[in-house]
């Protein structure tokens, strides 16, 4: 639910605005940080970045609901924070040039995703530490998700709770009580997700995943190091 | 959401209107015109006015009529949520709600499915970061082709039994999926990145450079945007 993108013209200025220079200001920090990558690592961000696009359009069948992932802790952990901020306003920005989600709240939006997505990897590593690494993957990815998911929902109330006709706190309170069952199946899923996905690059590909300082006594990742 | 966009990207290519010719640069400011003119106007029938406006733009671009309402109609079912949130018995309130995202993302349609994606993201990248105006290229071509696998993969994954599954599986083996494109992703970098070097990469995409080329087409754009800025000024204070 995190990657519902928020539309155009719904939330007040005071809320989208801020949004978005905070967005415009992390996107130039994250560019600084990842000042050094090489070409080729940038070609793989524009890949996990269309992938995480190719994951918001697949319909995984849940019983009555059809959800629709965002791969937003697995990228995180592959691609580190300042690439996966980057990958969230691309793909931000992508889809509010089609319509889903809009253009002035890029920014806003890609905090959404981005936040959950940027703290994907030092939990990873943290985790990697005692866990192993699918274990990990799926520990990350939780936690990304549910700062995306409690962002949104976040952005979401505020926008309900602003503006010359503000619900009451009955309205609020019914629309929490929807949202956070769905809050949950998104935690549940997209790990169950990336545990998948960290055990088989685990089989193939050990090397993309990343490794904590004293695996790789540089603290590079693997996967940054072969790009 | 990607055989939308796959459309979108061929009416932009394939079409022959007087806003295909336009330049990419007119055509990028009023659209961001027309949304900060939808999302700031406090009257009713200056959105109204601009909503038309825009159904206007995407009529005469002669985009698929299916094609722009699965576009542009996306932002209503989130706008529900909102609707219903800030209820206060009014119509007024709901259809300020509605006509808003309706308004930019018609406009964002518009822009789209008229300007093929380089134009379109050549002045972008020239304002954003290196990393970013590279990556925004790089994602929009990668895109088909990893929507193309996926459409195999998961076939292939339903042919075999992989969707009747326990849930607890079906997502675990989706996982496995979407970690072969994560493979598939690392080498196609791999190849891409050759291909550059073979090409003469200088260190940055930049997109074609007729994203700024005029001709009497933007002369349209332009009185597009007069009539949106007449409109504001007429119909601002209005209900």
């Amino acid at each position: 639910m995190s990657h519902l993108h928020i539309p155009d013209g719904v939330l007040p200025v005071a809320v989208w605005l801020p949004g978005l220079a905070a967005g415009l200001l992390l996107l130039v920090w994250s560019a600084r940080l990842a000042r050094g990558a090489s070409r080729q690592q940038v070609a793989y961000q524009g890949a996990l970045g269309a992938l995480v696009l190719v994951a918001m359009a697949v319909e995984v069948p849940l019983g009555p609901l059809e959800y629709h992932l965002t791969l937003v802790g697995p990228v995180g952990v592959l691609l580190g924070p300042a690439a996966t901020f980057q990958v969230a306003f691309i793909a931000s920005a992508i889809l509010a040039l089609v319509g889903h989600g809009g253009l002035t709240v890029v920014g806003l939006n890609a905090l959404v995703l981005g936040a959950g997505g940027a703290l994907a990897r030092p939990m990873y590593l943290a985790l990697a530490r005692r866990a192993q690494p699918p274990a990990a993957m799926a520990g990350a990815t939780a936690v990304a998700q549910a700062v995306s998911g409690a962002l949104w929902l976040a952005t979401v109330m505020l926008g309900l709770g602003s503006g010359g006709a503000a619900p009451g706190a009955g309205r609020l309170g019914l629309f929490a009580a929807v949202a956070f069952p769905l809050w949950l199946v998104g935690i549940a899923t997209e790990s169950a997700v990336a545990w998948g996905t960290a055990r088989f690059i685990l089989r193939v590909r050990p090397d993309l995943l990343p490794r904590g300082p004293a695996a790789t006594g540089s603290g590079e990742n693997a996967g940054e190091s072969a790009a | 959401m990607i055989s939308t966009l796959a459309r979108i990207d061929y009416a932009a290519s394939a079409g022959r209107t007087p806003w295909h010719a336009a330049s990419a640069l007119s055509k990028l400011a009023l659209a961001s015109l027309l949304v900060l003119l939808a999302v700031f106007a406090p009257s009713l029938s200056l959105l109204a006015a601009l909503y038309a406006l825009a159904w206007l733009l995407v009529l005469s671009s002669r985009l698929p009529w299916r094609l722009t309402l699965a576009a542009a109609g996306y932002p209503v079912a989130f706008t529900l949520l909102f609707i219903i949130g800030r209820w206060d018995g009014t119509a007024a309130t709901p259809l300020r709600l509605l006509l808003r995202p309706l308004t930019a993302s018609l406009a964002a349609v518009w822009l789209v499915g008229t300007t093929p994606y380089p134009d379109l993201f050549a002045p972008l990248s020239r304002v954003l970061p290196r990393s970013v105006g590279d990556g925004l290229f790089l994602t929009y071509r990668a895109l088909f082709e990893l929507i193309g696998r996926a459409e195999r993969l998961w076939r292939a994954l339903r042919l075999r039994g992989g969707a009747s599954r326990p849930p607890r599986r079906r997502l675990t083996l989706a996982g496995e999926g979407f970690a072969t494109l994560v493979l598939y992703s690392f080498e196609r970098s791999q190849r891409l990145y050759a291909a550059m070097l073979l090409r003469g990469h200088s260190g940055r995409i930049c997109g074609c450079r007729h994203y700024a080329e005029w001709s009497r087409a933007d002369l349209l754009v332009v009185l597009a945007g007069l009539a949106a800025v007449a409109a504001a000024a007429f119909l601002w204070r209005a209900p």
